[in-house]
């Protein structure tokens, strides 16, 4: 046991070309660049954070809040700089924590918000505060006149790739049901939606196909993390990645993450593959990093770093199993649904209809949900528990301010899962204002599926 | 060695599906994909432009008649003014529904049909003789609610309303303008779908800017306006129960139920594909029975007809004028109101999560 451990340390700590992080650093900075551009150029800065009336908070992040319009666009902007100080290695840690905490704060304000690549996303970011890649042809090397550092250990590559290698492989276990293998469900319903398109349009329709793709992404997602981490298949494994995200982008609306996934898994070609590259924009810019007088101090990974790194990806392979502490179908309470890689996984849809009743009179109100939320989170909150749960309260006090005595907030809901129909999703008698969201409890209100 | 065990990977989930597809053949689709263009075609040139032309056709008979009431008042000639006003309002609640494309641009629900009218901006704009239509500020003093108001009055007969009219040119000059107002907006509406029938026939996705996801989501705006404006605000639903009858639409001359039920016809035209002549061509029920979609043991179109036909014979069953009936018998319009919430579910949330369609009006990344 002692000599496997020993020999795993050794391996992490072999020295490796720092060529795959820089081309992965300056990657991630541009893809970054161009998607927050991209996000507030449609008008999401102020759709998501600028318009709606109230926010739904992360359980246990209540204190998290929105900021007032001018502070947000200031918080992109910083996004913007800090995306290009990651690009270009200038003030490499100070961009990168910056990007960091700026990111995951705008994510944290509202969970209607969430989607599975922003946490990609702040995951990664995360893990470049302590990956030395803007060691080697940097803004900051020519700042501090440090030469460029051309060897790291291993352990610094295997942390990107071991994040990628998990979200392939999560969401690869979260296609294992009877839904998405027996069912072919949701793509059975999602496929014929595309009968219109030239060429395959025709095959739209056939339930033979949703049961193609969706038995070809469960292998995929299941498999491709380890041909990607195989010398021999590397190569094989991308031409897979690019056909599978160029489907994925073709058919679903989920912007800039199949560019950002086809992109960045380039972080596991042969080294010689991102040395080349990096010559030759070395070259292309005039780079002259090793005319540098100063001698860049030699990259180590102590056995903190490696023990907190251990801990982190040991936390992220528990995480999508919490569910199972929970009772109740997880597609339909999602207790335990979210930073599990659940990817495109059902369709789920709702109406809510809210009523506030005055504890005095014992006189009751509907709410027009739309005078309280914008459309995106009225829908989200429609099959969402938790949601529903913030939105009660939300309601309870804004009834209570304007002269309401005690509020009651119950809610009819319909939801459909999975071209199942609608069914009664919340019990119509409990005043929901008065239900916890707490990770402890289990959400006994939700009628059961 | 690797590449061929990978390369093995799209063969085995070939293999994979082809046992699953056995146990679902009674589930197969016709060979042919459903004609989503088709069923667009039918809607633009039986449902949609048919509709716009009626409306615009009766808005002018409207402007006629107007026209030679105000050179000639009679009391006759003020009934016939009636009649084609209350024809132009049916009419509208047919074109209500499709505000995109066109009618988005025009703002027509806005412009056309804002209830309660602002009588009180109403006689000002008279007494004063100078006002601009086109302010924001006027959106409640125009319209199809400002006519009723001005036709049909408080509680007063044709005679006291025709006096009315006889004495001020004002008043007779703000009607020519309302009338005009509407004229021209509807104008411009039918002279956009000449260019935008083009586009929208060609646009075949299910996303939210494409012509399926305009239909769909407007058919469900347009079902939780008559819900809640048409019923439920009247009926007292926002109000702690307590009726607020001058909200209904067309108070004053008492023909809220009557456009209610025209405004869930319109839906149901809509729904099925209905011509204006009644032929019920290429529709969603169509598109839902050709990917056929169950709801339960039944069909999901079957559920929305059924459902169609309780919530016609609940809003039947309310007597009129509905001002009257949500004091003296709100227990029949909150009848009609629960049914017009099942058909909104059915409409909203089992139909377009059946079709693939994106219910938002809001543009962003899924995951």
């Amino acid at each position: 046991m002692a000599t496997v451990t020993k020999t795993f340390i050794k391996y992490l700590k072999q020295e490796v070309s720092i060529a795959p992080l820089v081309i992965f650093r300056i990657a991630f900075g541009l893809l970054m660049f161009v998607s927050i551009l991209r996000f507030i150029a449609k008008g999401w800065v102020n759709s998501m954070y600028v318009l709606p009336k109230m926010h739904f908070p992360y359980y246990g992040f209540e204190w998290v809040k929105v900021l007032p319009e001018a502070g947000m666009y200031l918080v992109f902007f910083f996004l913007l700089l800090s995306s290009l100080g990651i690009l270009l290695g200038a003030f490499y840690r100070i961009s990168t924590i910056l990007f960091f905490v700026l990111f995951t704060y705008v994510e944290l304000i509202d969970k209607t918000n969430y989607l599975n690549h922003y946490y990609f996303v702040s995951l990664i970011s995360f893990l470049l505060i302590f990956i030395p890649s803007g060691r080697n042809f940097s803004i900051d090397n020519i700042l501090f006149k440090r030469n460029d550092l051309n060897y790291l250990p291993r352990a610094y590559i295997l942390l990107p790739q071991l994040q990628m290698f998990l979200v392939y492989f999560f969401a690869g276990i979260a296609k294992i049901n009877a839904d998405w293998l027996l069912e072919a469900q949701p793509l059975k319903i999602w496929l014929p939606a595309f009968s219109h398109l030239p060429l395959i349009g025709g095959y739209m329709e056939k339930v033979w196909l949703a049961y193609v793709f969706s038995w070809f992404g469960c292998l995929y997602d299941l498999s491709i993390g380890f041909f990607l981490f195989n010398r021999r298949t590397v190569y094989t494994a991308y031409v897979f990645v690019v056909i599978f995200h160029l489907a994925t982008a073709l058919f679903f609306n989920i912007g800039m993450f199949p560019y950002i996934m086809m992109t960045i898994t380039i972080v596991f070609f042969k080294e010689n593959f991102h040395q080349t590259i990096l010559n030759y924009l070395k070259s292309w810019f005039k780079y002259k990093g090793a005319a540098f007088v100063k001698l860049n101090t030699k990259a180590n990974v102590s056995r903190g770093l490696m023990l907190g790194f251990c801990f982190y990806f040991l936390v992220q392979c528990l995480l999508p199993f919490r569910y199972l502490l929970y009772k109740g179908d997880l597609f339909w309470t999602e207790q335990g649904y979210r930073f599990s890689w659940r990817v495109m996984l059902m369709e789920k849809a709702g109406t809510a209809f809210f009523y506030v009743k005055d504890g005095k009179s014992g006189r009751e109100v509907e709410v027009d949900n739309k005078q309280h939320l914008t459309y995106m989170q009225e829908k989200m909150m429609a099959t969402q528990p938790d949601m529903m749960v913030d939105y009660a309260k939300y309601l309870c006090k804004q009834y209570s301010n304007h002269g309401f005595s005690e509020p009651e907030v119950r809610v009819k809901s319909y939801v459909t899962l999975n071209g199942s129909g609608t069914r009664e999703f919340i019990d119509p008698e409990i005043d929901l204002s008065k239900q916890s969201n707490s990770f402890f409890k289990n959400k006994h209100w939700v009628e059961s599926y | 060695m690797k590449t061929i065990f990978l390369s093995l990977l799209l063969v085995l989930s070939l293999l994979g599906c082809k046992k699953k597809d056995d146990t679902n053949t009674d589930k197969d689709l016709p060979d042919e994909a459903f004609d989503k263009q088709a069923l667009l075609i039918n809607i633009a040139d039986n449902v949609i432009l048919p509709n716009y032309t009626r409306f615009e056709s009766d808005l002018n008979m409207l402007n006629a008649t107007f026209q030679a009431y105000s050179n000639a008042p009679t009391l006759a000639g003020l009934d016939s003014v009636k009649i084609k006003f209350q024809a132009a309002y049916k009419s509208y609640q047919h074109i209500s529904l499709y505000e995109f494309g066109p009618a988005e641009q025009v703002v027509v629900r806005n412009n056309f049909n804002v209830f309660p009218t602002d009588t009180t901006q109403i006689n000002s704009n008279i007494a004063s003789g100078s006002y601009d239509l086109n302010m924001v500020s006027q959106l409640d003093a125009k319209g199809l609610p400002s006519l009723d108001f001005l036709f049909f009055g408080r509680n007063n007969s044709t005679a006291a309303v025709h006096a009315l009219f006889a004495s001020s040119a004002n008043r007779r000059n703000y009607v020519k303008q309302v009338i005009l107002d509407m004229k021209f907006k509807a104008d411009a509406v039918i002279a956009g779908w000449a260019a935008y029938r083009t586009t929208f026939v060609s646009s075949l996705g299910t996303d939210v800017s494409s012509s399926i996801g305009y239909l769909i989501n407007q058919l469900n705006f347009e079902l939780d306006y008559v819900k809640n404006a048409k019923i439920g605000i009247p009926l007292g639903k926002k109000t702690l129960g307590i009726a607020v009858p001058n909200n209904c639409e067309a108070y004053y001359s008492g023909n809220s139920l009557e456009y209610a039920i025209e405004s869930v016809k319109a839906i149901e035209s809509l729904y099925l594909g209905k011509s204006t002549e009644g032929i019920d061509d290429k529709g969603f029920d169509d598109y839902l029975n050709h990917l056929k979609i169950q709801r339960g043991s039944e069909a999901l179109t079957s559920a929305i007809t059924k459902q169609f036909a309780v919530a016609f014979s609940k809003l039947n069953a309310i007597a009129s004028p509905l001002s009257q009936q949500v004091l003296s018998n709100p227990s029949h319009v909150d009848a009609a109101y629960v049914e017009l919430v099942k058909l909104l579910v059915l409409l909203k949330t089992d139909m377009p999560s059946s079709l693939g369609v994106v219910i938002t009006y809001q543009d962003g990344d899924g995951d």
